[in-house]
């Protein structure tokens, strides 16, 4: 077996047809995540009554065991209780019209929220309680100080956290061949065991995901950049 | 899809996934310690600010941060014995274990470096003059006032790091490795119960990284034990006190922002 430079090439071109798979399930499991995440982080900050328990217990069993179990559990489990229900109730719905790639948003939207909620927990957790204070003082709702004057705070402070979730989730979404849907990992396991090249395969795979991940990393700069802006220090 | 749920199931594969135990821990233990010289040899360039190191330092860094473990698991498994074939070294024959831990061991040598540094960049600069000027050497300064004070501050990030790791070690089965993932998907197949032997699964990682936080937490409390550190208050939108906010995000900060 010969190392073949070219080769790389080829795989890479191959390989970037699947880059839109791997990007909708990171920005599936990113978005729910983030709305699964601030609502956990709410009902345990606020302590709401036996929802902070199941919140954090959520929290905890997500983060204590590792993301592809989540995957296996939700693929083989979630099939059973959507056919018992739709026996129990007489649906016409069955699991096997869930696509593939439906468990892998399903299931990684759970384990981003998770992380998420640790990150929204934070970010709130960053904004000094005197800003609430404050913005109530000179006659805000809860909701108006939350909106506008927590919110836009915390978001700065969580946004290098932000960043490195998308990251995982991104990094996170080459699980996503345990359910055969062919990802960036995937199709780069194809193009390598079809041509027998799986040293240049991989690599190839490993200069897209550096590539997007320096991406994600320098938008997220920007970004930072942009929406800490009220947070500089001396005038003009 | 499979046999119909039986929770009997979940109980018996407990010990038989038990089993293999030994070999996740190993793999864990073994990527741990290459991480931890990894780890250091990527950090002090980059303390020190070395040249030409320093900018090696930072490509590693990035680019075992920036590409998933499974990638990185087939690359260096596929890669590293064509790379090393001119040099004369033939690695077709070493066993895939040694492939399994050198990656993990790196991969986690990268995060390991971020800690190592942040920590002792979160030292306070004036403990170290103080420490000159009571008369200290460079060495007592820093094995007597810098080390303590950094490893109080690294645990909690370690903690997340060992953590991450235990959960990555689920990947090392695609290699072919008959681990804690491994057993359990044969398992799977060969009875067709695969939702109890996944539950079962997930139930020892829960309980196995469980267990290393709160002995990782027993550690941080002795370490910082000189910080004065008031009751754990959570209350909403308040500032937390070093300690404790530093914990928070050390939480997240281990760079791992997702499961895999």
């Amino acid at each position: 077996m010969q190392l073949d430079p070219s080769f790389i090439w080829t795989a890479f071109w191959q390989l970037l047809g699947a880059i839109p798979t791997t990007l909708s399930i990171t920005a599936v499991s990113v978005l729910a995540g983030f709305v699964i995440g601030a609502v956990t982080a709410m009902l345990r900050m606020y302590r709401a009554p036996v929802l902070a328990q199941i919140a954090s217990a959520y929290v905890t069993f997500i983060r204590g065991t590792p993301m592809l179990t989540h995957l296996l559990i939700i693929y083989f489990g979630l099939p059973m209780i959507i056919d018992g229900l739709a026996e129990h109730f007489g649906w016409s719905f069955r699991s096997v019209s869930i696509p593939m790639i439906g468990f892998a948003y399903i299931s990684f939207s759970i384990t981003a929220g998770a992380y998420m909620s640790e990150v929204v927990r934070a970010g709130i957790l960053a904004v000094d309680r005197g800003q609430v204070e404050a913005a109530q003082s000179v006659g805000m709702t809860t909701f108006q100080s939350l909106r506008r004057i927590v919110f836009p705070q915390a978001l700065a402070a969580a946004l290098p956290n932000l960043a490195n979730s998308v990251i995982g989730m991104l990094h996170g979404s080459t699980l996503a061949f345990a359910v055969s849907v062919v990802d960036i990992n995937a199709k780069a396991q194809i193009v390598a065991s079809t041509n027998w090249k799986f040293f240049e395969a991989y690599l190839a795979a490993a200069l897209i995901f550096w590539g997007l991940t320096v991406l994600i990393e320098r938008v997220a700069a920007l970004i930072e950049k942009r929406v800490g802006a009220y947070n500089r220090g001396g005038v003009a | 899809m499979g046999a119909p749920f039986d929770i009997g199931y979940v109980f018996s594969f407990l010990p038989k996934l038990l089993d293999t135990l030994g070999v996740t821990l190993l793999i864990v233990a073994g990527s741990l310690l290459t991480g931890i010289v990894a780890g250091f040899l990527v950090a002090l360039p980059r303390m020190y600010k070395i040249p030409v190191l320093r900018t090696l330092s930072g490509v590693y860094l990035s680019f075992f941060r920036g590409t998933p473990i499974l990638i990185q698991l087939f690359l260096f498994y596929y890669g590293l014995p064509e790379i090393l074939k001119p040099v004369g070294l033939d690695l077709t024959r070493a066993p895939v274990m040694f492939f399994v831990i050198l990656t993990y061991g790196l991969h986690t040598g990268a995060y390991a470096a971020e800690m190592i540094r942040a920590s002792v960049e979160a030292v306070d600069r004036g403990q170290v003059e103080a420490a000159y000027a009571a008369g200290m050497t460079p060495y007592q300064a820093f094995s007597r006032i810098v080390l303590p004070q950094a490893l109080g501050i690294a645990v909690p990030v370690f903690s997340n790091l060992v953590i991450a790791l235990l959960k990555d070690t689920s990947l090392a089965f695609t290699l072919g490795v008959m681990e804690m993932t491994g057993k359990a998907q044969t398992l799977g197949t060969l009875t067709q119960h695969f939702i109890e032997t996944y539950i079962a699964l997930a139930f020892i990682y829960l309980i196995i990284s469980f267990t290393l936080e709160k002995m990782l937490l027993a550690a941080e409390r002795r370490l910082t034990r000189h910080e004065n550190r008031e009751e754990k208050r959570e209350s909403i939108f308040r500032l937390k006190k070093r300690g404790s906010y530093r914990t928070v995000l050390a939480d997240i900060h281990a760079g791992k922002g997702g499961g895999a």
